[in-house]
C-alpha cells in the first residue's frame, strides 16, 4: 500500500517541537526508518509528523567530567559504533551498534529511534488487529509464535527488537527525557514496559516528550563486557536470541555481573539469579550450566518457540565460556 | 584505400569455415570468442542505470493503476461499494467486475476458470477491484475508500489438511486438482528385496517466493486500436499471445515490449491479471497506465515455488547399486490448478540407474496464491529427498557419498519412453572433477579426526542433480544485419532476464563473423521490431537462440563471400574472412576488405536469417551437476557458516565463461537462500493470512550469507550431436542440489538429519534438542 497523508513539520528547537506533539496526533521523527515503514504498513496512522533532524543539541557525543558519555539522541547507530571512546569503552555497545540492521539503516537510523522503535511481532505489523493495536486479541497465542518471546509475555508476545537497548541496560545507562516541563532522568529499566504494565506503548514516553540523550556511567576498573546476537541470516535481521554481558572481575572472581537477553522478552531481560550464582565465583563450567539454567527458570514457551529455551542456555554458556 | 583493417573487427581473428547454403555448419573445434571471459555488452547501461527497464517507463499524461485485493484466504465479496473512492481527488477510472469490458473469464489449467475480478476469492491477494488516478497515492488512497462487504468462509491453507475428511471444500470438485499421478518402471517390491540396506524418511520443503529484484507490472497504452505494453516479462510473444486471446485483438495490433527486464526466475512467463488490467484502464481513460505491484502484493499474487510433503524409500545393494525407489509426495500449487507437483519427482526418476522405480504424487488445492514456474520447478524439492537420501544410504553401507554416486550413473534417460540415449552425460566429470578440485577427500579426514570438543563444528557434503529440460528447441527466428560500413546488428525475440543472453548471443556472432562482440548492436524482446521467440525460462535460451543466431550469421556470411566471390573472380567456398577483411585460402593476393564489397553498398545491407533446427530424435539432452560445500554449526545456537560452495556443471559447451560464472554463483545464492532462509508462512491455525510477506520476515540471503569462496568448475563437453553450438541449459541446474549439499554437509557436521527446509538456528536448535533428547533415551535404556 502507499504511504497515507500526513503533514511534515520540521522545528528548530525543542520548545517548538513540544508545541506540535501537545497538539495531539503527532508523531516524532528522527531517521524515520521505523516510523515512515509503520506509516506505510498502516500500524498507526499520524495526522502530523514532526522532525526533529533540524535540532543540533541531539546530535552530540559528550564525554563528561565525571567520566560518563552522554550520547545524543540524533547520533546515528553507525556513528555509535564508529566512535573511538565507545569502542574503546563500551565494545559491547559498538559491537551490538553493528549488528543493528543494514549499513544503509545504520547510517539513517539514530539511538533515539532504536529505543522508540515499535516491535517486529509479524501480527503487529501486519493486518491483524492484535492487542497492542487496541485490538481484543493476541495473535501469537495460538499462531505462528517462533519469533514470539517466552519471558515476560501477558497478552501480548513481542520481543523488544532493539539490540542497544540491552547493552545499554547491562551498562546501567539512563535515559534524558526532555517535555515542555523540563529535563528528568530515569533509568532505561524504567524506560521501557512490559504489555502488563502498558500493553499498546513500549516506553513510558508521554506522547509530547522526547528522548534527549543516553547516558553511560564511568566504566570500572575490571570492567569487560560484550554482545552476541543470533539471527537467522548474516546481515539485516533481529535478534532470535543475544546476550549482553558486563563483568567485573577481580583476581580472577566475578565482582559484579549483568546479563542481558534480546529476543527473550517483550523489554530486553535481566537475568537477576544467573547474575547471582556467577557473582563471587571464577567461572568455570559447571557454574556457567547453573547460570544458563536459570535464565530460562521462568521462561513459558509457546507451540513453536520452545526452541529458544535451549538456544539461550546454549548462547549464555558459549558467551559466559569466553571469560573463563 | 587504406591498408587498415575496418574497425568493428577483431584483427587476428579468423573466422570458422563457411557451410555451402542448404547444408549443416560443422561444430566448432576451436572458438576465438566463443567460451571467453567478455565482460557483459551492456554492463554500461545496466550499470549506469541507462537501460531502461519497464518499470522506469514515463510517459506523458500517465496513470497509475492499482489493485485492490482480498484481505481474506477464502471469501465471498457480498458487495462492493466504490461510490466515496469514485469521488476522490485524481481518481479517473475504477474497475470491476460488473463493468462488461472487466468481466472477462481467466483460466488455469486444466480448463479450470474464475474470472478477472473473481467475487469468490480464494487466496489473499485475488483482484477484487482496481482503479486508476493520477498518482500512486491517489490510487492507494482510492482503494481504502472502496467498501467491500465480506462473507469470510473457513480457509484451508495446510495441503495435509486439505486431504483430511470434512476440510472445507476449496472447489466443488474437492480439494484434489486431479487424481494423484503415478509413474512406475520394474516392481518396486521386487527391488527391495534384492536391497541389503532400506531406507524410508519423510523431507518437507517449504514454500519460496521468486521476490524478483524487479517487480511485476507494466505500462499499457493504446494508439486508437493499437495497444502497447511495456511489461517485465520473460518472454514478449508469450504475453502478446495471452493479451490478444483475452481481449480478443489481432496479434498485429498487440506489441510487447521488454528489452530489459529486472529479473523473473520463472514468474513472469505468463501474463498477469495486471496486464489486462492496465490495458483496460488505459482504454477507459484513454491514457497511459502504469501498473507495477508493490513488494508486498508480489508476495501474495505472482506465484511460488509449491511446498512439498514427502516420503521416500530406497533400497541398495551392499556394492552401492539401487534396486529400489519408491516416492511420493503431497503438494499445493494454492488455490487453482498450478503445477503443485510438477518435477518433484524427476531426480528421482532420471538421475541414478535404478530399475525398480514408483513415484506418486498428489497435486492439493489450498487457500493460497497460485504457484508459478519457479527455478527448475519440483527439482530442488525432489533433489532435497533424493540427496539426502543417497548420503544416508552410503554411511549405511559404508561408501563415500561420492563414490556410491558414481556407482549409479545412467547412459539413458530411463524416466523417458523409449530409454533414449543422452546426447551427452558429464555426471561422472562432474562428480570426479569437482570432488578433485574441491579437496574432498582430504576435507572428509580432515572432519574425521577433527576436534569434537568445539563449539562450531565442520562438515562437507555432496549433490549431484539433473534438469529435465535444457536441451531447447524450435522455434526461433534470428535476424542478424550487416551494414556498409562494417557494422553488425542482432536482432532476436528473446529476452535477457539477467542472465547475459545478449552477451552470449554477441559471443556467436562475433565468432562468426570477426565483428568484436561489445560494437554488435542488439534489439531483442519487441514483438513489432524482433522475430517470434519463446520465452527466456527452462534453461534453454542459450541452447534455443545460440544455434539460430549462428545460422544467422552464417547467413550473413554466406552472402557477402557470395558477393566478394564474384568482385574477386574466385569461388565463394575458397573465401574466408580475417579482421574484416575476405581473402581467398588459394591465391593470398586475392582479397577485399567488407566495407569494399561493392554489392553490399548497392544492396545497402545484407539481412541474415537463421532459424532453430530440430533436436535429435530418439535422444535426451540434459545438463547435469555435482555440488560440493563445507560448513561450519555452532551445536549450541545451531547457526550454520557456509565456508565455501563448488559447482562442477556439465552444461555442454562453455558459451562464455563470466557469464556462466554469474550463473553458478546466482544459483548456489539463491539454493542458499532455499535451504536456510527462505519460507513462505502462513497463519495456518488461524486466519490464513501471510505473516512472511515482505523482504523483512520473508528472508532471503545478503551478501554475508554467501561464502566469497564459490568455485565454478565447468566440464566444457560441447554436445556437438544436440545442436550446432553444442550448448546446452545452465541456469537451472546450479541450483538443483545446492541446498541438499548443505544439508548433507550439516549431517556431516552434527549427525542430524533435516527433514524440513528452512535450516535456519530455529529449525537446528529443535533438531539438536530433539537428538539430545533421543540419546538421553538410549542411554537410560543401557
Ligand atoms: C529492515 C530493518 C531492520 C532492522 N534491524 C534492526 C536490528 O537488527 N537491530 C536493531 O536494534 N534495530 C533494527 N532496526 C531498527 C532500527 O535500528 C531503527 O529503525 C532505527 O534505529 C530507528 O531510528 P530512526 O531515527 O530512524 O527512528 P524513527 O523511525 O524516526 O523513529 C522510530 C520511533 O521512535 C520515535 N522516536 C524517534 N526518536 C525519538 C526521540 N528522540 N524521542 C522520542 N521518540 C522518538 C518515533 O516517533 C518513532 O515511533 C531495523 C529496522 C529496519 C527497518
Amino acid at each position: 500500500m502507499t504511504m497515507p497523508n500526513f503533514t511534515y513539520i520540521r522545528p528548530k528547537s525543542l520548545k517548538e517541537t513540544f508545541q506540535h506533539l501537545s497538539a495531539g496526533n503527532a508523531r516524532i521523527h528522527a531517521g524515520g526508518t521505523d516510523l515512515l515503514g509503520c506509516l506505510r504498513d498502516g500500524v498507526f496512522t499520524t495526522e502530523k509528523v514532526v522532525s526533529i533532524t533540524r535540532i543540533d543539541e541531539l546530535k552530540r557525543v559528550e564525554r563528561l567530567k565525571d567520566g560518563s558519555f552522554r550520547i545524543g539522541a540524533l547520533t546515528t547507530i553507525t556513528e555509535l559504533a564508529n566512535h573511538p571512546l565507545i569502542k574503546e569503552r563500551y565494545p559491547a555497545l559498538a559491537q551490538a551498534a553493528l549488528e543493528v540492521a543494514s549499513p544503509q539503516l545504520r547510517n539513517q537510523g539514530t539511538v533515539g529511534g532504536n529505543l522508540c522503535q515499535k516491535p517486529r511481532c509479524w501480527y503487529y505489523r501486519g493486518e491483524f488487529n492484535c492487542t497492542r493495536k487496541g485490538g481484543a486479541r493476541c495473535f501469537a497465542i495460538l499462531g505462528e509464535n517462533q519469533y514470539h518471546c517466552v519471558l515476560g509475555g501477558r497478552g501480548c508476545y513481542i520481543v523488544h527488537p532493539s539490540d542497544l537497548a540491552p547493552v545499554l541496560m547491562a551498562y546501567g545507562a539512563s535515559i534524558e527525557i526532555t517535555g515542555a516541563g523540563g529535563t528528568k532522568k530515569i533509568p532505561i529499566d524504567k524506560l521501557l514496559v512490559l504489555p502488563e504494565q502498558a500493553i499498546t506503548r513500549e516506553t513510558a514516553l508521554a506522547p509530547d516528550e522526547v528522548l534527549t540523550a543516553v547516558l553511560l556511567p564511568p566504566m570500572a576498573q575490571g570492567s569487560r563486557s560484550s554482545y552476541r546476537k543470533v539471527r537467522a541470516r548474516g546481515s539485516w535481521d533481529f535478534a532470535l536470541a543475544g546476550v549482553a554481558l558486563a563483568l567485573r572481575f577481580y583476581e580472577g572472581k566475578v565482582t559484579s555481573a549483568k546479563i542481558v537477553l534480546s529476543g527473550a522478552a517483550p523489554i530486553p531481560w535481566r537475568c537477576p539469579d544467573s547474575e547471582k550464582i556467577i557473582t563471587g565465583q571464577s567461572l568455570n563450567d559447571e557454574i556457567i550450566a547453573r547460570a544458563a539454567a536459570a535464565a530460562m527458570r521462568e521462561a513459558r514457551p509457546m507451540q513453536y518457540n520452545e526452541y529458544k529455551i535451549e538456544l539461550f542456555k546454549g548462547l549464555i554458556t558459549e558467551e559466559l565460556a569466553a571469560y573463563k | 584505400m587504406s591498408q587498415q583493417n575496418p574497425p568493428f573487427y577483431s584483427d587476428e581473428q579468423t573466422v570458422p569455415e563457411t557451410p555451402d547454403p542448404g547444408s549443416a555448419p560443422k561444430s566448432w573445434s576451436r572458438t576465438s570468442m566463443v567460451g571467453r571471459r567478455q565482460p557483459r555488452v551492456d554492463g554500461y547501461e545496466l550499470v549506469s542505470g541507462k537501460a531502461v527497464f519497464p518499470s522506469d517507463i514515463s510517459l506523458p499524461g500517465m496513470l497509475y493503476g492499482s489493485v485492490l485485493r482480498s484481505p481474506h484466504p477464502n471469501a465471498i465479496v457480498k458487495n462492493l461499494d466504490t461510490r466515496a473512492a469514485e469521488q476522490m481527488p485524481g481518481v479517473r477510472a475504477i474497475l470491476t467486475g460488473k463493468n462488461p469490458e472487466a468481466n472477462i473469464v481467466w483460466s488455469y489449467p486444466g480448463d479450470v476458470k474464475s474470472m478477472l475480478f473473481e467475487s469468490h476469492c480464494r487466496f489473499e491477494g485475488e483482484a477484487i477491484a482496481a482503479v486508476a488516478a493520477e498518482n500512486s497515492y491517489q490510487a492507494g488512497d482510492a482503494l481504502r475508500a472502496i467498501k467491500v462487504e465480506f462473507e469470510v468462509l473457513p480457509a484451508t491453507v495446510d495441503e495435509l489438511k486439505a486431504l483430511q475428511a470434512g476440510a472445507p471444500r476449496i472447489h466443488d470438485g474437492g480439494n484434489r486438482t486431479k487424481p494423484p499421478e503415478s509413474y512406475q518402471r520394474g516392481e518396486v517390491s521386487r527391488g527391495f528385496t534384492q536391497a541389503d540396506v532400506i531406507l524410508e524418511h519423510t523431507y518437507r520443503t517449504e514454500c519460496e517466493i521468486h521476490t524478483p529484484l524487479e517487480r511485476h507490472g507494466c505500462v499499457a497504452k493504446w494508439n486508437r486500436d493499437r495497444l502497447t505494453v511495456w511489461q517485465s516479462t520473460q518472454g514478449v510473444y508469450r504475453i502478446q499471445s495471452q493479451v490478444s486471446s483475452i481481449l480478443g485483438m489481432p496479434l498485429s495490433k498487440v506489441r510487447i515490449i521488454g528489452q530489459y527486464m529486472g529479473g523473473g526466475f520463472g514468474s513472469k512467463l505468463q501474463a498477469d491479471k495486471e496486464t489486462i488490467i492496465a490495458a483496460l484502464l488505459a482504454k477507459k481513460t484513454g491514457r497511459p497506465v502504469k501498473l507495477f505491484m508493490s513488494r508486498e502484493e508480489t508476495f501474495i499474487a505472482a506465484g511460488n515455488r509449491p511446498p512439498t510433503n514427502m516420503r521416500l524409500k530406497a533400497g541398495v545393494k551392499k556394492d552401492g547399486t539401487l534396486t529400489a525407489l519408491d516416492f511420493t509426495c503431497v503438494a499445493t500449487g494454492g488455490a487453482y490448478p498450478a503445477g503443485g507437483t510438477s518435477g518433484v519427482d524427476w531426480q528421482i526418476k532420471d538421475l541414478y540407474q535404478c530399475p525398480n522405480v514408483r513415484t506418486e504424487l498428489s497435486d492439493v488445492y489450498t487457500n493460497a496464491c497460485p504457484s508459478r514456474p519457479f527455478r527448475a520447478p519440483g527439482h530442488p524439492q525432489g533433489s532435497w529427498a533424493l540427496e539426502q537420501m543417497m548420503d544416508a544410504l552410503a554411511e549405511e553401507i559404508g561408501m563415500d557419498p561420492v563414490a556410491l554416486r558414481l556407482k549409479n550413473i545412467p547412459a539413458v534417460s530411463q524416466a523417458r519412453s523409449g530409454n533414449p540415449p543422452y546426447t551427452s552425460t558429464g555426471l561422472r566429470q562432474c562428480l570426479i572433477e569437482g570432488a578433485k578440485s574441491f579437496g574432498w577427500r582430504e576435507a572428509r579426514r580432515a572432519i574425521a579426526s577433527s576436534d569434537k570438543d568445539r563449539n562450531w563444528r565442520k562438515g562437507v557434503g555432496v549433490a549431484s542433480g539433473t534438469w529435465v529440460a535444457g536441451a531447447g528447441g524450435p522455434p526461433s527466428t534470428i535476424i542478424v544485419k550487416l551494414f556498409p560500413d562494417g557494422s553488425v546488428n542482432l536482432n532476436m525475440g528473446a529476452s535477457d532476464i539477467g542472465t547475459g543472453t545478449r552477451t552470449v548471443m554477441a559471443l556467436v556472432v562475433s565468432e562468426e563473423l570477426g565483428v568484436r562482440p561489445d560494437l554488435i548492436d542488439i534489439d531483442n524482446a519487441d514483438t513489432a521490431t524482433t522475430q517470434y521467440a519463446t520465452p527466456s525460462g527452462g534453461s534453454k535460451t542459450v541452447p534455443t537462440e545460440s544455434p539460430a543466431v549462428r545460422a544467422a550469421a552464417i547467413h550473413v556470411k554466406q552472402q557477402l563471400l557470395a558477393m566478394a566471390a564474384e568482385e574477386l573472380k574466385e569461388k565463394a567456398a575458397s573465401l574466408t574472412m580475417k579482421g574484416g577483411t575476405i581473402l581467398s585460402l588459394n591465391d593470398p593476393s586475392k582479397k577485399i576488405k567488407v566495407t569494399d564489397v561493392a554489392g553490399l553498398k548497392k544492396q545497402g545491407i545484407i539481412v541474415g536469417i537463421g532459424y532453430r533446427n530440430p533436436n535429435p530424435a530418439n535422444r535426451a539432452t540434459n545438463p547435469f551437476a555435482a555440488q560440493f560445500c563445507e560448513v561450519e554449526v555452532n551445536i549450541k545456537t545451531g547457526e550454520v557458516r557456509i565456508l565455501r560452495f563448488l559447482s562442477a556443471n556439465d552444461s555442454g559447451r562453455v558459451m562464455s565463461r563470466l557469464t556462466y560464472d554469474s550463473q553458478v554463483i546466482g544459483g548456489i545464492t539463491m539454493g542458499i537462500g532455499f535451504a536456510m532462509m527462505e519460507a513462505r508462512i502462513l497463519d495456518r491455525n488461524q486466519t490464513g493470512k501471510i505473516v512472511s510477506g515482505n523482504w523483512h520476515d520473508y528472508k532471503i540471503p545478503t551478501a554475508m550469507d554467501v561464502p566469497a569462496d564459490i568455485v565454478s568448475v565447468p566440464i566444457d563437453l560441447p554436445d556437438n550431436e544436440a545442436n550446432t553450438t553444442g550448448a546446452k541449459g545452465l541456469g537451472e541446474p546450479v541450483t538443483i542440489p545446492t541446498a541438499a549439499v548443505i544439508a548433507n554437509a550439516i549431517y556431516n557436521a552434527t549427525g542430524i538429519r533435516l527433514a524440513s527446509t528452512p535450516v535456519s538456528p530455529v529449525m537446528l536448535r529443535r533438531a539438536l534438542a530433539a537428538k539430545a533428547k533421543e540419546t538421553s533415551q538410549k542411554d537410560e535404556l543401557k
